[in-house]
This record gives C-alpha cells, structure tokens and sequence, in this order.
C-alpha cells in the first residue's frame, strides 16, 4: 500500500509512463519497471515497483542495468539512482544518447534473477512539461449578450529548448463547463494561442492545456486549469430599437407595394386577368374568289354548319331568310336586282344582295349545303356576273338573289347549264313543290305557278341529277339541288314552280328549327324539303311572296295581293308589322330589328 | 500584320512550352541582386529546408504508425526494437551537445550523408509498398512522395551549403559525397531489409536529419536565444 502510495506520487509528480500500458504499477506482478520518461529530450528516468515481492523493497536489492545496442557494450548500472526519489533511475545528458536503442533490465543482484526487461529509444519516450502561464481573454461578446469568445494564451514549458528548435511542440486546447464530466478537445495548435467560440455567458468554463513533440504521439500533462467567466449583461435597449426599424419597414413596405399596384394597375390586370380574345371572324376574301380558290370559302360555308343549330332554335323563321341591305360593297349590284326585280329602288334602302360574310342571317328556306368547288364556280361573276336570281344563294358574293322574277337573263342560265356538276340551286328562283312520290323514290314535282323563264327550263333540262350527299345535322338543300335531284323524275311541265316536297320518309326535321335531313343515297331520292307539317301545304304554290310585314312574333307576314301563297317557311298566323314596301328577299337579322315593334 | 487573336494564342501557347523555364514552380531564387528579385538569404533558405524536413519527418511518422498500428499489435515485438540501419555506421551525433559541438562542415556532411544514403532504399520502399496489396494506395503514395522529399532536401541541403561555402561560413573540407556512400540496406544477417525496418529506421533517421539542421542553422545564422 505504501509502494502504491509513492507510486501515485511518483505518477502525479514525475509523469508517470505512458507508454507502459498501466499508470500505476501492478501489485500482483513482481518486480518491474512502470515507465521511463523524458522531459526535454536531454535526460530520462525510469521507475520500477518491487510488486508483491515485498522483501525487495529494501533499496538496493534491485538493481538497473542498461544497455546501449549502439556500442553493443555491456551492461552497465543504473548511473544515478535519485536518492530524493524511490525507485527511480536518471540518466543525464552524458549518459543520454538521442536516436540510441536502450534496453534495461531489473535485476536482484543477490538472486541474479532478471526480473524485468524493456528496451525503447529516447525519443519515443519524450512526454513535454505543460505549458506555463496559460491566460485568457475576452475578444467579444455577442449582441444577445449569451455569449462570448476568448482567446487563450501560453507559454511553452520552460525545458523545452524550442528556441533551437531542439523540441517542436504542438498543443491542445481542453474546456469545460466547470465540473462537468466531459471535456471539449480542439485541434492541435502549433502556436501559443488559441480562440474559443462559443462560450456561454453566465457560466463558469475550465480551460487547460497539454503539448507533445511533433510527429510523435507521447502528450505530456495537462497544465493548471484557468476559470472562465463572463457575467450576462442584460441588454433591453438593443430589442428596442429593432422592434421599432421592423414595424417601419414593414409599414414602408406595405406603402411602397400599394404604390405599385396602384401605378401599375393596368398591367397587373393584364397578368392576373388576361382579357379573352375576342373571336375573329374570318371573311372572304374577294380576291381569293377572284382567282378561284375556293378552299377559304369551302371551309368558311362548313364553318357555318356551327352557327345553323343555336340560330336556328332562336329564331327558327330569321334561318329562311337573309336579308343584307346595309352592305356598301354589294351597292353596286344592287342594280342588278333592281333590275331583275323589276323594282325601284326609290326610298328603299334595302339592297338585295348576297351577304358575302357568314355572319349575316340565314340564308333562305333552304339552308344551302356545302357547294362544291365548281359549283361555287357558276357563282363567279366571270361566269355570269351576277350570279343568281335564286334567293337561296346565301353564300356567293357576287350572287344576286332571284326574288321569283322570271326575268333572269339567260346569260346567267348558261354557265349553270354548262357545268351540270353545279348545282342548280344556285341559279334557283323559284320553288318547286313537290306533289307526289314515284315508288322508286323520286319526287315528282307539280306544276309550277310562276312565270318560269326559259332559262330554267333549260336548266331544269339540263341539270342533271346531282348524287352528292348531304349532311343530316341541319344541311339544307337548296331548291336548284333538289331540282337536280329531282331530274331523273320525269319533269312536270311546270316544275320550277313551288315546291319539291320529298318523300316523307327522307323528312327528318321540321320546318320550323330548320334540321333538314337528306338522304344520302345516290339514288335518286333526292332532298327532302322542308315539310313543315305544322304548315299546309298549299296547293300548287305559284312562287314567292312578297313579304309584307313582320309580326311582333317575328313572322312574316305575305303579301296578300300576290294572292300567293307564302312558300317560304313562316308563320302566316302572325301579324307582321307594316313594312314599307321592299323587293322580295331576304331580311337580315339586323333589318329584322328594325322591323319589330 | 494583323495577327488575329487566336493566331497569337496559339503562339504564346508555343512559346511557353517550348521554353524550359516556362512552367511555374516556387520563387526562383535569382541570380543577380536586381532589384524586383527577392533574393532569399541564408535564413531563408534554411527555413525552407527545416520546414521540408520536418514534414518528411512527419510522413515517415504516420507511416510507421499505420505500419505499426496494422501490422505489428504486439507488444513484445516493440520491445525487442533493437534494429541496424544501414546508416548505422555513419557516426553521428547523438545529443544536443554532441551535435552542438561538432564542426559546420562535418555536421552538414553527415546530413548529406544520410540523405544519400536512402535515396534508394526509399524507391525499394516505395516499390514495395505499392505491390503489396496489404498497404492502400494512400500509404504507397506516401511512401512515393516521402522519396520525393528525402531527394528534394538533399538538393536543397546542398544549395544551403554551397551558399555558405561562397560566404565562407563553411571550409572547402566538406567533400563531395560519391556514389559509394550510396550502400544498400542490409539487415544483420545479410538479408534486405523489411519495410517495416526501413520505415522504422527512416523515422529516425528524419528525425536526426531535422534536428541536424536546426541546429546547423541556429550555429550559422546568429538568432535570439539560440
């Protein structure tokens, strides 16, 4: 116990080995050596225990022996056993040899019995003194006032000859929070001082530090732990004034992103709600027609298969007529009708024209189906220039609507005569009714009332039986394609006039909401015209009628003293508001305002 | 003549390659004192090759460690440590005092002496290493870059002295080391030497080599305290 007692002493006071696995020696072993040390690399000890021997324990007893493998010389005693200190072997300079194997052996003379053996060269043994006149000081405080940073301060031990630079030292840092279990460890500084980050205010911190040589790994002790602290000083003024920049500048901020808004209305509209684009409307364009392509016309006529459903629900008697009298660009043709009409134009500002756009009212009874290319061709003034007497061209630009006046000049039969693909709707003036079905499915036309001219005898001689299909969602017919189709049947003498009614059996729609279905055979079932059941069908109608006046209900209401019939799909029941007196033709829906009360 | 710009890259391109002293490495120590050359004096160049020496010292360290660490875990074989270099019959000092004592001249001449001698043993080292497949490639690449340093110190150990023989701090009796000082590692018995003796004897011998030089220094050029 008293060996243990000055070992421990040995230990804390001359540094105890480490390079011996056990810092204390083991009593249960014999003899041994528990370490040799040295300081400044210039001088080392060794130290041994007489272990459980306890009859050893007498100095002198054991004995060192050393030898140097340089030499290769004998065993030579311990040079100097530290009389101060128990156990203890010192060798000085002189016996110090630097980069030398030593190997030492712990002998009972008496016995001569080696008990213990080690060998190590010098500087593998080399544990420095700690530093001296470690220090601190405060470098900052943080803004909170929690915590603080210090730089540490030291001095290499006073036996290290670091000057020459015989000794390189390397030191690490250690802290903790006072008498806590856990120490901090930073990394290894070359120099004398050190920063510490961090630090919390308010508490007290331990700071130490150890050195060893560099490139080697034998730390020496810790020096003396310094106490650190550094009072918390409240700082209430410091939250003052930020809380007071924050409400400012979110108070700027509020301000300066109204200005902006306020300044920027309209563009910020335009981003958050961009306006929906109006729908463009395509026209025809003249010079297209001019040249003869058709395809802008073609897709704009298939187009219209869009409009029909909806304005025909709304206004089922607008679909049977069009009407286009505000058109300046057809003012010239108007001469034309006036002239087939046979009608003054004084005071009439209605011109009786084509609408070339699509967006004018429906066209006639009989809503004109897609026309062909060539059969659009007829309509080109280059064939006939006028185009048309019949009032169901709808489409053409340069047609002129035929109101029934069977004064169409030949020259406008001759181009539909000469191309009997086209449809002869086109140059169509006048209905036809049709007044009893073949059982093969033709239609067979009754007589028709009004003056035909000799044109559209011609025609109706000519034209032949056009097998085209028609679309069942609201196509129309016209009256020429259902004259056309109606060729093969053997003619009645008078078949241009009134209507060419259809086997019941191809009538799908009414009259009224204007959904016609064709048949698409290729026989010669032909159209199907508007039936119109709600409607009687007169009696051989004899042509148009001139529509007088436009009821309140927006029907047409006919022209009595023509004692005909009204052939165009209307209400005859309705009281049409006195008109003043018009040519026969069309009423857009625009004129058809001006026309109700 | 309108050289365009790229014409004029690719001849400077050219030129710099061509000229052998054209590729950047540290400040060349100038010839002539002119005036925008920093021309290092004695302390300098001393500092430099201290501070190479010691992280060739360091390396050898670490190496050692690994090698120890891995390899060798018991601990009856670090007692039995007893090792003969191959430097071992090159007398030198083995103190502080000794070293203090000995002669300029003889004491730069042992450091040459040891750095010459592990020119080669080094490059074994190092080939060795790198086939072994127990090291990693990380210790082969130090035990390259330690021959590299250990060849690189001896140039610049002997710069450091031909500068004190033209100052004539140093006397014409350091004699140049010839190619027999040159001798192969060879154990006790003969046989080559094991990696890990080698390591084990270039650590120390870095480390006298360092300390040689430090010393050198603090007799040469005169400093506080030394």
């Amino acid at each position: 116990v008293i060996q243990r007692t000055i070992i421990s002493k040995v230990c804390v006071y001359v540094l105890c080995p480490v390079q011996f696995s056990l810092p204390v020696s083991d009593p249960s072993r014999g003899p041994h050596f528990t370490g040799c040390r040295s300081r400044e690399q210039e001088t080392f000890r060794c130290w041994w225990s007489a272990g459980i021997f306890q009859n050893l324990t007498e100095p002198g007893t054991l004995r060192v022996f050393y030898q140097t493998k340089n030499a290769l010389s004998e065993w030579q005693e311990c040079p100097d056993y530290t009389h101060t200190v128990k156990n203890e072997c010192y060798f000085n300079k002189t016996f110090t040899h630097i980069w030398t194997s030593y190997c030492i052996q712990l002998r009972s003379v008496r016995e001569n019995i080696t008990y213990d053996e080690t060998c190590f060269t010098v500087e593998n043994i080399v544990h420095p003194d700690p530093p001296i006149g470690l220090n601190w000081t405060l470098l900052n405080v943080s803004h909170s006032g929690l915590h603080f940073d210090i730089l540490v301060r030291w001095a290499p031990p006073p036996s290290a000859d670091v000057q020459m630079g015989w000794m390189s030292l390397m030191y690490q840092v250690q802290y903790r929070v006072r008498n806590a279990s856990h120490w901090e460890m930073l990394d290894l500084e070359s120099g004398t001082q050190q920063s510490i980050y961090g630090l919390h205010t308010d508490k007290e911190y331990e700071v130490r530090v150890r050195c060893k040589m560099s490139a080697f790994n034998n730390f020496g002790e810790f020096s003396d732990s310094i106490l650190v602290h550094v009072a918390q000083i409240p700082s209430k003024e410091s939250t003052f004034p930020t809380t007071l920049v924050l409400i400012f500048g979110v108070i700027g901020l509020v301000i300066l992103l109204v200005l902006l808004i306020f300044s920027q209305q309209q563009r910020l509209m335009v981003i958050f709600l961009p306006p929906i684009p109006a729908p463009k409307i395509k026209g025809i364009d003249p010079e297209l027609l001019k040249n003869g392509k058709l395809d802008q016309l073609n897709s704009l006529l298939s187009s219209q298969d869009m409009y029909k459903p909806d304005f025909y629900h709304e206004d089922p008697w607008v679909e049977f007529i069009q009407l286009d009298l505000d058109d300046p660009a057809e003012k010239n043709e108007s001469s034309d009708t006036q002239h087939l009409l046979g009608l003054s134009r004084s005071g009439s500002s209605h011109v009786l024209h084509f609408k070339s756009d699509d967006d004018s009212g429906r066209a006639s009874c009989y809503d004109p189906e897609i026309p062909n290319p060539e059969d659009l061709a007829a309509l080109l003034p280059g064939h006939s220039g006028r185009g048309d007497n019949h009032p169901l061209v709808s489409r053409s630009s340069s047609s002129i609507p035929d109101l029934g006046v069977q004064q169409t000049s030949e020259v406008e039969e001759t181009p539909i005569q000469t191309q009997p693909a086209v449809p002869s709707w086109v140059n169509m003036d006048f209905y036809a009714q049709v007044s009893d079905f073949t059982p093969a499915g033709g239609v067979v036309l009754s007589p028709g009332q009004l003056n035909s001219s000799p044109e559209k005898k011609k025609e109706e001689e000519n034209e032949k039986k056009i097998p085209f299909q028609l679309v069942s969602d609201g196509a129309y017919t016209s009256e020429n394609t259902a004259r056309q189709l109606s060729a093969d049947v053997p003619p009645s003498p008078g078949p241009e006039q009134g209507y060419q009614t259809f086997p019941t059996q191809a009538v799908e729609g009414n009259l009224w909401n204007g959904e016609y279905l064709v048949s698409t055979s290729d026989s010669q079932i032909p159209y199907l015209l508007p039936e119109a059941p709600p409607v009687p069908i007169l009696p051989p109608v004899s042509g148009y009628t001139v529509v007088q006046e436009v009821d309140a209900q927006h029907s047409l209401l006919l022209n009595p003293p023509s004692s005909q019939p009204a052939i165009c799909p209307h209400s005859p029941n309705k009281h049409l508001p006195a008109m003043p007196t018009m040519p026969m033709g069309y009423l857009t829906p625009d004129l058809l305002g001006n026309l109700t009360p | 003549m309108g050289l365009s710009v790229p014409a004029v890259a690719v001849l400077l391109v050219v030129l710099l390659c061509l000229d052998p002293h054209g590729r950047v490495g540290s400040a060349p120590i100038c010839a002539h004192g002119s005036s925008g050359c920093h021309v290092p004096s004695l302390a300098d160049l001393f500092d430099r090759v201290i501070q190479h020496s010691a992280r060739m010292h360091s390396l050898s360290n670490d190496l050692h460690s690994e090698f120890e660490q891995y390899f060798l875990p018991s601990k009856n074989h670090i007692r039995k440590i007893y090792r003969k270099c191959h430097t071992s019959n090159i007398l030198t000092p083995n103190g502080k005092e000794n070293a203090q004592k000995l002669a300029r001249e003889e004491l730069t001449e042992v450091i040459l002496k040891l750095l010459m001698a592990w020119r080669d043993p080094l490059f074994q080292l190092h080939q060795s290493m790198a086939h072994q497949q127990d090291f990693n490639s990380f210790s082969s690449n130090k035990a390259l870059e330690m021959g590299d340093m250990a060849h690189e110190l001896r140039k610049g150990v002997e710069k450091v002295a031909e500068k004190m023989r033209v100052l004539g701090m140093l006397g014409n009796s350091v004699t140049g080391l010839s190619a027999a000082e040159a001798m192969l590692p060879l154990s006790d018995s003969g046989e080559a030497m094991s990696d890990y003796e080698l390591l084990y004897c270039f650590r120390r011998d870095s480390n006298k080599v360092q300390n040689y030089l430090k010393i050198l220094k603090c007799r040469i050029v005169p400093e506080h305290d030394c």
